[in-house]
């Protein structure tokens, strides 16, 4: 047996499957009439993949959170959707970032919305600019950059003469 | 759970392209909401129980499920204005584009809690000091034990997309071509995901009745 064969085999098998549980979840778990094209489906069905589909579906609830939770959300949510609309309001520019919950390595909304598969994910923690506020990440870095600036400048002849007596006592 | 598209035939097939009149369900809610944030609500009691089941099941802690699933909202309502719905004829009548990206931020907040459950070991130490309690509470334990059965524990231990296109499949009850847009993978892709992780799990099970 080639390669495309096997691969072409394996893809209907898939295709078969996915048929099956196009039935089976939109009929529940009612087996399907023996002469019908799902019926059909199912005799072409590994009967391992079968049985573990029947289980998953019985066996798959639902759960909701507790409805404290759902009422703190809604809360959280309404007094952000009442800060945008005074954002708006005032025609102001940039995303609204909301602050509070806890850090757990990305923030930036990019990262965030990405749509391809997850292993092609950056897995990176970004300096991020909000708004026109810099996040503490490139605020230390921007206070680095401040700090080499600070003590490498020309500065006024003043300026000069202390930092040169200051060198003068440090010798 | 056939969905079909459907079209406006007003115009010939010939003079134009078909148009697609009705795909997103959500369509009309999501105008809102972009109107008056305030609106999101709608969306956000709608998709809840979807949206933290799927943490649940993903990461398998009822405290993070909850962060995650405040996390993706929160983020889905101050990026609204960036959502653009791409809505194909084989998505079908009744298909939710709006679903698909908010499943997508989903699969991204929790990735994220992942990795950073990964990297942070004082976590780790903190979840083994929240097992010792648990184990020291037979309810708990029953509980847990009653909530994962047996093929569920079988998923748990798939690898990543595979885990996650069946939690989708079966919980979220989302169409092939909507889990492929939150993977962002084909179709294809997806129907053989789910076709090798229920043959994983169907080994499982054999193998744990023996």
């Amino acid at each position: 047996m080639t390669a495309g064969a096997t691969r072409d085999g394996g893809e209907i098998e898939a295709l078969v499957t996915d048929r099956y549980l196009e039935s089976l979840l939109a009929l529940g778990l009612e087996a399907p009439p023996r002469n019908s094209t799902a019926g059909s489906i199912v005799d072409r069905l590994q009967p391992q993949v079968r049985l573990a589909s029947e289980r998953l579906a019985r066996e798959a609830p639902r759960y909701h959170p507790s409805f404290r939770f759902e009422e703190r959300v809604a809360l959280r949510l309404a007094e952000i959707a009442a800060s945008m609309r005074v954002r708006e309001a005032a025609g102001a520019e940039g995303t609204v970032v909301p602050i509070g919950l806890p850090h757990d390595g990305t923030a930036d909304p990019d990262d965030l919305l990405f749509d391809g598969p997850l292993d092609d994910r950056p897995d990176r923690v970004r300096p991020l600019l909000i708004g026109g506020a810099l996040t503490s990440a490139a605020l230390s870095l921007a206070g680095a950059a401040f700090a080499v600036w600070w003590r490498t400048r020309p500065g006024t002849p003043m300026a000069r003469a202390v930092r040169a007596v200051g060198r003068g006592r440090l010798a | 759970m056939a969905r079909r598209a459907i079209w406006n035939t007003d115009q010939p097939e010939e003079a134009s392209p078909p148009r697609i009149t009705h795909l997103d369900r959500d369509r009309a809610l999501v105008a809102a909401a972009r109107i008056d944030p305030a609106r999101f609500e709608a969306l956000y009691r709608k998709y809840l129980a979807q949206v933290y089941s799927y943490a649940y099941y993903e990461l398998g802690d009822h405290h993070d499920a909850e962060d995650a699933t405040e996390r993706t909202f929160v983020a889905a309502l101050t990026s609204l204005h960036r959502f653009v719905e791409r809505a194909r004829p084989e998505d079908g009548q009744g298909a939710s584009t709006f679903r698909v990206w908010l499943f997508r931020i989903a699969r991204n907040v929790v990735a994220d809690r992942q990795r950073a459950r990964y990297r942070r070991p004082e976590e780790q130490l903190e979840t083994a000091a929240a097992l010792a309690d648990g184990a020291a509470d037979p309810a708990a334990q029953v509980a847990r034990r009653d909530e994962a059965s047996a093929a569920w524990r079988a998923i748990e231990r798939l690898p990543g997309d595979r885990r996650r296109a069946i939690i989708l499949r079966f919980v979220d009850e989302m169409s092939t071509s909507e889990i492929a847009g939150v993977l962002g993978r084909s179709e294809g892709a997806v129907r053989v995901l789910i076709h090798r992780a229920l043959r994983s799990v169907a080994r499982d099970l054999d193998e744990g009745s023996r």
